[in-house]
C-alpha cells in the first residue's frame, strides 16, 4: 500500500491512532512506536515528536514526567479530556465510514 | 591528531565524546530539525525531546562508556529518529522573505506632539522620532517654512492610527498573509 494516495491517509490518520495508543493507560513515545512497529503506520521520533507537542498544544493530550532505572526521566502520556472526546468522535465515525463504503459498492436497487 | 568534542544532550548527565565529523552530523541535524519546526511554538521542547531520544540510542550503541563516537555511529541514530516531519508538507515553514506591501504613512496618536505626524513618518522611516522632529525643524529653517505647509496638508490627508504597536501589527499581518 505504498500509492501516493495511502500515504496521504496514513498521515492524517496517524494522530487518531496515537490517541487509541494513549487511551489504553499511560505511555511513553518509545511505547507508542513500539505498537505502530509492526504496522503500517510505523513512525520516527521526528514524525512523532513534533506531533505530540501540537496534541498537547490542542489540549488531547498531556504528559506527566516519571524518572526510569535506565535512562533520564520520561514523559509520559494520558488522554486529556477533548482527546477522549474526539476519539469517541473518531471511532463513530469511522464504523460509519466503513459502512458507507460497503454500501456504495454494492448494486444499485432499481 | 584526533578532535574530541565533548557534547550534553538534553536530559543526559553524562557527555557524549563525538568526533569532529560525527559532530558535524548531528549539529547538521539538529539545524535542519529547528529549520522544519519553523514557527512551531513548542520547538525548545521537540529539539530536547529529539536530543534525549539520540542520547539514548546513542548509550546503547556505546558498549565502552568512554569511547569516541564516530560519524557512522551518529548517522545510524539520525536514521533511526528520523529527519523532522511537522506534516505540514517538508517544506520548510518559513515563508519566503516577503515582498508585503507597500508601506503606509499614517498619523499615530501615541505619543504625538501636534497631529502625529512626526511619529507616523518615524514608523514608516524607522528612525528616531526625536530625529524626525529635529529634521523637521531645521528644514523649515532653511526653506521658509515649506514643511510646515506639507504638515498641514498630511493632517488631513493621512489615515489615524492609534498605537505604534498598532502600526506595526498592521505590517505584519499584511506580510504575513502570503
Amino acid at each position: 500500500m505504498d500509492l501516493e494516495k495511502f500515504i496521504t491517509l496514513r498521515k492524517g490518520l496517524l494522530e487518531f491512532l496515537i490517541l487509541g495508543i494513549v487511551s489504553s493507560g499511560r505511555v511513553y513515545a518509545a511505547d507508542m512506536m513500539q505498537r505502530l512497529s509492526k504496522t503500517d503506520f510505523a513512525t520516527q521520533e521526528g514524525t512523532l515528536y513534533p506531533l505530540l507537542s501540537r496534541m498537547r498544544r490542542d489540549q488531547l493530550l498531556d504528559y506527566e514526567w516519571q524518572e526510569s532505572e535506565t535512562g533520564p526521566p520520561r514523559k509520559y502520556y494520558k488522554l486529556a479530556a477533548t482527546g477522549r472526546k474526539q476519539l469517541a468522535e473518531f471511532r463513530e465515525y469511522w464504523k460509519s465510514l466503513t459502512s458507507l463504503i460497503e454500501e456504495l459498492g454494492k448494486p444499485c436497487k432499481p | 591528531m584526533q578532535t574530541v568534542i565533548h557534547v550534553s544532550l538534553s536530559g543526559h548527565s553524562k557527555t557524549f565524546q563525538l568526533d569532529q565529523e560525527a559532530y558535524n552530523a548531528l549539529q547538521a541535524y539538529l539545524e535542519r530539525a529547528r529549520a522544519r519546526l519553523g514557527r512551531d511554538p513548542d520547538y525548545e521542547e521537540v529539539l530536547r525531546d529529539l536530543e534525549q531520544s539520540i542520547g539514548e540510542k546513542l548509550n546503547k550503541s556505546l558498549r565502552a562508556d568512554s569511547r569516541v563516537i564516530n560519524r557512522r555511529e551518529v548517522e545510524v541514530v539520525l536514521a533511526e529518529v528520523g529527519a523532522v516531519n511537522t506534516g505540514n508538507g517538508d517544506a520548510p515553514a518559513d515563508p519566503p522573505p516577503p515582498f508585503g506591501r507597500p508601506r503606509r504613512l499614517c498619523r499615530i496618536e501615541e505619543g504625538k506632539w501636534f497631529f502625529g505626524i512626526c511619529q507616523g513618518l518615524a514608523a514608516y522611516s524607522g528612525i528616531a522620532v526625536e530625529w524626525v522632529r529635529s529634521l523637521f525643524v531645521i528644514v523649515s529653517v532653511f526653506t521658509g517654512g515649506l514643511p510646515i505647509l506639507i504638515y498641514v496638508i498630511m493632517m488631513f490627508v493621512l489615515p489615524v492610527v492609534q498605537t505604534r504597536n498598532e502600526y506595526d501589527a498592521s505590517l505584519r499581518t499584511h506580510v504575513g498573509a502570503v
